[in-house]
């Protein structure tokens, strides 16, 4: 009889399940295979979970219609969890063992950043459905590509429509300090801001996951003069319950934010206290919206079995359609050919937007909906491309 | 607004943040006296309460029934919580068991972002729950499940107060916390009131998690993390193990955190939380007792 | 052959492979194995670091992270290029911009002011015992991330710390993994290891023979806290960007759930503890996306691999609760300096 010792039964499973993991990878012959890595778990889950399912939507739609360059497409899909370590050891897997001709994925700046490095080592093209810092090009190189709108130009417009629509000159500023996205919105409202010729009264921060923001509210409402407006850069788990708080405690001020709010919480959690808040926003995913959104939400209803839950789902869907455009035009699955294609996309329709490069610019220009609710529904209050964007 | 009005809100928003501190702090102090475990598996009780009755009013159950059940389901999952995991390990050193708790954590957040995924749902909360109310020409306002929040951790803990002063069992556990072994030698049935402190615990928890999420207007499996860390906080302030101590040092966390908003300019008042930890670190040195057990000796 | 001179060719050997294997690998292995092998020699400096006070002093620290964190920080704002250090760090004094180090000497200096840091954070905190300092460490874990977050002009705040240069390589971290041994097994293998662990199994009898409690702890956690110095900036110089939350409960877990399984009183104990779990989760990852074996085939389950390595904690807990090696460590019949030897052996005296 065989006896196991504890060295050889450690040995044993480890060999085993390498065996079942490298027996999984080798499937799937003759496909253009496209990177997607994935926060599949861990803080940022709430926005990755629903690009990938977008992502997921696009992929089978391009191959229920032939493919590109006759062939199908396969998304690689690895859960980066949320952890700078797990992504760049992702992207490794990736780039050497995959072997794939382009990579897309994640909604935020930090995970962009920690895979940036490594795809402009490959030179593998490499598009972020979600992340909005216009910084990240400059920072990490020429194959980054943005499909969303960088915070400059949201900022931009949410600043203008304050001031013009709003008639906002004075202003309090609500800021989550825990994550990166607020942050910079909130710079960029500032100097897009007070170029307009607006005053910021206060200030007043939070940290993500916080519950109770009632002290903070009790010090706006003793502010006196009271401000025209509110600047609330938050992200989608709090903004409902600060807008609850808020007109709780009698404070009836319009409320102007990002993309942040763009969840179907903020009405679930706001209910009627959402009223009379304004955001910036990719694309309008409601009611009486434009055949090609509505298309798109019964689609990714049918598939996933609820409606979309952000516009991030919206942004996953546009991105693997970009990646596949460029592959189509590129001729050949060759990452540097498709970089090169990627760069010169002009007018590419997508759900959230029409898409174009400049030259020498990795940030489409988008125009940016502003939307308000009204009588506990969404509506579209603007759409406008900014006079001034702060610089990146 | 005068400064009095500006006062009196804060106070009302500290009375009633300190109240959901300290119903979380209960639980964990029940738990720890009788067993002198720091359960961090206790947040994920919560998250199993809530998630409970967002599940049981989606499907149309109505809301009290949901409550209920919500409270009975965290029950359950605190029994079996011990009947599992905690149990085989009892006699382990602490780090042991603090590490197995933590363990449990991590399992029953992944199973749940499984299942649900981590994306916040909403927390449906009936309309008569939503309404707010005014004091001195709208210049103090305050909800009604703000109200709710602290009628029910007086009734609850008034409740428990009686359980473990008049009842045979509640006698029982405290003997245990007393001297565990020394109760069992007198004829208690020890696992019998573990099983007990766990189930009231959860049942607690439970409570202090469908209130979390009322407050806060969304579930997710990861929502027990905060109100789990600064439970940790009112309980040792208060004095680790102690009931008392759980519901002063609640309110003492809910009032430094409200204060330090209300108070200082938002360039200090950012760094609350380190403020907060620096306190429960200063209490840790001087009186590692807590408030209310100023003799308990665990320094070197 | 005598004894000694066995030990020393073993070593020598052991060296020279490190270095095969340090400088080989690259040329043969794909950038992802190079990862693995780098991110194991990685964690195991981070964990070996962690051991000292957690596994051989019994001072159960859960803010050993804080420490990690500090050190990148630190050596990523004295190792930006000038040039980027005033786009990226406007704000920083004016000392600050005016340079910047290369890679070995800005470790050295994130190791010394991280173990300045732990002396006087260690000092009050090491008079406590038992879950009370795991708690308080905890509080100083949790304060480091909020000071990180709010000291913007040092740390960029919550945004992304980044342009620190991708130097860690595989070279680098086996030569640190390589010293970090070296002093561990010196200094546990010693009189002042004897203090640690009798501090650790019974605080009374070693105050009452003359150890001087709050010095052995407090000298275990400061070196413990320089090598995590280092290790988090041989880490910064890895990833090249990362922010507050990199250095937070996440990491904390998966350190502490190797030391734990490998076995805390241990040096090879941590190794052993490094290599399972991250290949255990290297493994899991890549099977949780779902695979196809003949006819069977099991669906994505994106989480499950962190399930999965809870229970097996908690199973180790349970039937294993010193860890895989426990107290022993490997010596392969070289040496009688084990542990549990050693302690037999004063036994008999």
């Amino acid at each position: 009889m065989i006896k196991l010792t504890r060295r050889g039964t450690i040995g044993l499973g480890l060999g085993a399940l390498f065996a079942i993991a490298s027996a999984s990878t080798a499937l799937a012959a003759d496909t253009i295979k496209i990177g997607y890595p994935a926060n599949l778990t861990g803080i940022q889950a709430s926005l990755d979970g629903p690009m990938l399912n977008g992502a997921k939507l696009a992929a089978s739609e391009i191959n229920a219609a032939g493919g590109v360059l006759g062939k199908q497409i396969e998304l690689v899909t690895y859960d980066s969890k949320s952890d700078s370590t797990t992504i760049s050891t992702v992207a490794s897997q990736l780039i050497d063992s995959d072997k794939v001709v382009g990579i897309v994925g994640f909604a935020d700046s930090d995970s962009v950043l920690a895979i940036g490095p490594q795809v402009q080592t490959a030179q593998i093209p490499f598009i972020t459905p979600g992340a909005t810092s216009p910084k990240l090009p400059s920072q990490l190189g020429n194959e980054i590509f943005l499909a969303a709108f960088g915070d400059n130009v949201q900022a931009a417009v949410g600043a203008e429509f304050a001031l013009n629509k709003l008639n906002g000159k004075t202003a309090y500023l609500l800021t989550d300090i825990g994550t990166e996205y607020t942050t910079l919105l909130s710079d960029y409202f500032v100097t897009a801001y007070e170029h307009g010729g607006g005053k910021i009264l206060e200030r007043d921060t939070y940290k993500i996951g916080d519950k109770t923001f009632t002290a903070q509210i009790a010090k706006l409402k003793a502010l006196s003069p009271q401000p025209d407006f509110i600047y609330a850069s938050s992200n989608a788990e709090e903004i409902g319950l600060i807008l609850k708080q808020l007109r709780q405690a009698g404070i009836n001020l319009p409320v102007v934010g990002g993309d942040g709010y763009d969840t179907p919480l903020l009405l679930q959690v706001g209910g009627d206290a959402a009223k009379d808040t304004y955001f910036t926003t990719h694309a309008y995913i409601g009611e009486g919206a434009s055949p090609k959104v509505q298309a798109f939400i019964d689609a990714y209803t049918k598939s996933v079995g609820n409606a979309p839950e952000n516009a991030f789902a919206a942004l996953g869907y546009d991105s693997i359609k970009l990646m596949a455009d460029a592959i189509k035009r590129a001729g050949a699955p060759d990452p540097a050919k498709i970089r090169d294609a990627l760069a010169a996309t002009s007018g590419l329709d997508g759900v959230t937007g029409t898409i174009t490069y400049r030259p020498g610019v990795s940030v489409p220009d988008k125009s940016v909906s502003v939307i308000g609710v009204k009588d506990g529904k969404l509506m579209l209050a603007s759409e406008a491309a900014p006079s001034f964007v702060a610089e990146p | 607004m005068t400064q009095l009005d500006y006062m009196l809100q804060q106070i009302v928003n500290a009375v009633s943040l300190g109240s959901l501190y300290a119903l979380v702090a209960v639980g964990l102090s029940i738990v720890f006296g009788v067993l002198k475990l720091t359960n961090f598996a206790h947040g994920d009780v919560m998250m199993v309460g809530a998630f409970g009755v967002a599940l049981l009013v989606g499907i149309g159950v109505p809301f009290p029934v949901a409550v209920i059940c919500g409270i009975a389901a965290a029950a359950v999952a605190g029994f079996l919580i011990e009947r599992i995991a905690y149990r085989p390990i009892r006699d382990a050193p602490d780090v042991a068991r603090l590490l197995t708790s933590l363990a449990v954590t991590y399992i029953i957040e992944n199973v749940g972002i499984l299942v649900f995924t981590s994306s916040p749902r909403n927390f449906p909360l009936p309309a008569f729950l939503n309404t707010s109310w005014e004091l001195s020409n709208g210049a103090i306002t305050f909800t009604s499940i703000n109200l709710l929040t602290i009628a029910l951790t007086f009734v609850s803990l008034l409740l428990l107060g009686w359980f473990i002063t008049r009842t045979t069992t509640g006698l029982g556990m405290r003997a245990a916390a007393e001297d565990m072994s020394a109760a069992q030698l007198v004829g208690l049935d020890v696992n019998r009131l573990i099983i007990v402190a766990f189930i009231v615990a959860s049942a607690y928890a439970g409570l202090a998690g469908i209130l979390w999420a009322a407050q806060a207007g969304v579930v997710q499996p990861q929502m027990g993390f905060t109100p789990l860390l600064k439970a940790f906080v009112a309980a040792i302030i208060g004095g680790f193990g102690s009931i008392a101590g759980a519901l002063v040092g609640g309110y003492i966390l809910g009032a430094l955190e409200i204060f330090i908003v209300a108070f200082l300019p938002s360039s200090i008042s950012s760094y609350r939380d380190a403020i907060v930890f620096a306190v429960l670190i200063a209490f840790l040195l001087v009186r590692p007792g807590g408030l209310l057990q100023p003799n308990r000796e665990i320094k070197l | 052959m005598s004894r000694e001179a066995r030990i020393k060719l073993c070593v020598l050997f052991a060296l020279v492979a490190g270095a095969v294997v340090a400088f080989g690998a690259p040329h043969v292995l794909s950038d992802y194995f190079v990862r693995i092998i780098l991110l194991i020699a990685l964690n195991a400096i981070l964990v070996l670091s962690l051991s000292l006070s957690n596994g051989f002093t019994g001072v159960f620290s859960l803010g050993h992270v804080g420490f990690i964190g500090a050190g990148a920080y630190i050596s990523g704002i004295l190792s930006i290029p000038v040039q980027q250090k005033l786009a990226l760090l406007p704000h920083l004094p004016a000392f600050l911009h005016a340079f910047s180090l290369p890679f070995l000497p800005a470790t050295l200096v994130a190791g010394v002011l991280t173990a300045l840091l732990a002396v006087v954070v260690g000092y009050p905190l090491m008079r406590l015992s038992g879950y009370f300092v795991s708690v308080a460490t905890m509080g100083f874990l949790i304060i480091v991330n909020v000071v990180l977050i709010n000291a913007s002009d040092f740390t960029r705040g919550a945004r992304t710390f980044t342009g620190v240069p991708l130097e860690t390589t595989l070279p680098w971290v086996f030569g640190w993994l390589a010293i970090t041994l070296f002093v561990l097994a010196r200094l546990v293998y010693s009189p002042f290891g004897r203090a640690m662990k009798s501090v650790r199994d019974d605080t009374i009898a070693a105050s009452a023979v003359g150890i001087g409690v709050l010095r052995t702890r407090l000298i275990a956690f400061v070196i413990g806290a320089f090598f995590a110095g280092v290790g988090g900036s041989l880490y910064a110089h890895y990833l090249g960007s990362f922010s507050p939350n990199t250095f937070y409960f996440s990491l904390t877990m998966s350190l502490i759930t190797m030391l734990v399984l490998g076995g805390m009183g241990s040096l090879s104990g941590a190794l052993v503890g490094v290599v399972c779990v991250s290949l255990l989760s290297e493994v899991l990852r890549s099977v949780e996306r779902g695979f196809t074996i003949g006819e069977f085939s099991v669906p994505a389950l994106f989480g499950a691999s962190q399930i999965v390595l809870g229970f097996i904690f908690i199973l180790i807990m349970i039937f294993r609760p010193k860890g895989i090696m426990g107290e022993r460590e490997f010596t392969f019949g070289l040496t009688q300096r084990s542990a549990v030897v050693n302690q037999t052996e004063e036994r008999k005296r």
